[in-house]
């Protein structure tokens, strides 16, 4: 379970981003955020992930303050989808990208076959296998995130603004896709705008506003 | 100013002029609201690599007086200091330059410029430069955070795994910048740019009483450290 107890969030500049807020991602549960540009969804979602640390309050990962967790400990428990997919890439062909977190675990070579085959399948990137990532469109770049992201089985999925860029049929999939995950006891955060995406999918809405955290 | 002043850091590697070069730095940062702080805050951070400087040069350089030695290799030297010391004084003369750059408006930077006789197009060039590397910076930071997240413990690699994790950074950084330098080449050329050969400009920089003491004290402080090490 990953819980924020009274997180205040300040930027370096002064602009207090987050205030006072208190919510928690249960196995299995999907919590979306709606509010504004610039309410500050984009910062509790990086504090949750542990992108972030807080100014004040604690976020915990399954009990551990995310302060005591280094990035890479984070990242073998919770995926982080950002709001622009293209600075969450970083190989040169769609099919290394899938594969780079299971190549880094040293898993044998047939299994990592088999998950990236499927995960390449899911997303609809089978014919996008050799092409450059930074060469594809918006949406395209955004389901290779995902699957990036996923590949690896996180516990804890938190998505920023997942549904940018995609088409009313990538949209409907991504919803199936969620569910599914959802199914196997993902809990999940979904930022968004898209109230009606969010909305459909979602246990728990709360909504932004200035930095203040509150069930919508 | 800032070009004087990182010149002569470059040409002289005594640390007495350097110190005095890295006070003249601090000291117009200062007076120009510069991001000192923030610039030092860095250096912090590259406090250890400095260290190992002083070590590597202590080891690898004959000569001072060994003032830590073990087994008959000198570990540290005093002229190992002295050249570590040099190193961190010249890196921070260069860094607080750079800060005190950055105070400017990229808009004044290509007048100011383009009042030098430079052609407007350098002069574009040079401002898009300065505009777009906090962007850089930001970006190579998300990749590294997003590297880290896919389960990446960069702490427990060894440095040969964890500079081939770094050298991951390279791909997406310079994808971005040639895919930005596409978009912006398309976009400021839908603007008209370079559609005339003269380019007219409703402002207009005219140097200050500031602008001229800074001149001059920057001159008078060139000479003088001129005099005083040649």
């Amino acid at each position: 379970m990953i819980v924020a107890f009274d997180v205040d969030y300040r930027y370096p500049d002064g602009t207090d981003a987050v205030s006072g807020a208190s919510v928690r991602i249960s196995p299995g549960e999907i919590l979306a955020i709606l509010g504004h540009n610039g309410s500050g969804k984009t910062t509790l979602g990086k504090l949750l992930s542990g992108i972030l640390k807080p100014t004040s309050g604690r976020v915990e990962i399954d009990g551990t303050d995310t302060r005591r967790m280094s990035l890479g400990r984070i990242g073998e428990r919770v995926g982080y989808l950002f709001q622009d997919p293209g600075r969450q890439l970083f190989t040169s062909s769609v099919e290394e990208e899938v594969r780079f977190a299971l190549d880094i675990q040293g898993i044998a070579e047939d299994r990592i076959r088999h998950r990236t085959e499927h995960m390449l399948d899911t997303f609809n990137l089978l014919d996008l296998r050799k092409s450059f990532p930074f060469d594809l469109s918006r949406g395209e770049k955004q389901r290779l995130a995902l699957a990036a992201v996923m590949i690896n089985e996180p516990d804890f999925l938190i998505l920023d603004e997942p549904t940018t860029g995609l088409d009313v049929r990538r949209k409907s999939e991504l919803s199936r896709l969620l569910i599914r995950t959802g199914d196997t006891g993902v809990g999940m955060m979904i930022i968004s705008h898209d109230e009606e995406f969010a909305r459909g999918h979602a246990h728990t809405v709360m909504e932004m506003d200035r930095g203040v955290l509150r069930r919508a | 100013m800032v070009l004087a002043v990182s010149s002569l850091a470059v040409a002289f590697d005594e640390p007495l002029v350097l110190l005095t070069l890295a006070a003249i730095t601090l000291a117009t940062a200062a007076l120009f609201g510069a991001g000192v702080i923030g610039a030092l805050t860095r250096m912090r951070r590259l406090l250890g690599v400095f260290a190992a400087m002083g070590v590597i040069q202590s080891v690898f350089t004959r000569g001072g007086q060994a003032l830590v030695e073990i087994g008959g290799i000198t570990l540290l030297s005093t002229t190992g200091l002295e050249r570590g010391a040099s190193i961190i004084l010249r890196i921070l003369i260069i860094v607080v330059s750079a800060s005190i750059m950055s105070t400017s408006n990229p808009r004044d930077i290509v007048q100011g410029l383009s009042q030098w006789k430079i052609p407007y197009e350098l002069s574009f060039m040079v401002a898009v430069a300065i505009r777009f590397l906090p962007l850089l910076r930001e970006e190579a930071e998300d990749t590294l955070v997003a590297l880290q997240l896919r389960g990446v413990r960069l702490e427990q690699m060894r440095l040969g795994r964890k500079l081939s994790m770094y050298r991951r950074l390279l791909t997406p950084l310079i994808a971005g910048v040639l895919s930005r330098a596409e978009n912006m080449s398309i976009s400021v050329e839908m603007r008209g740019f370079r559609a005339f050969r003269c380019r007219t400009s409703h402002r207009h920089l005219k140097f200050g009483a500031r602008d001229y003491t800074l001149v001059f004290a920057t001159a008078l402080s060139v000479v003088a450290v001129l005099f005083w090490r040649l």
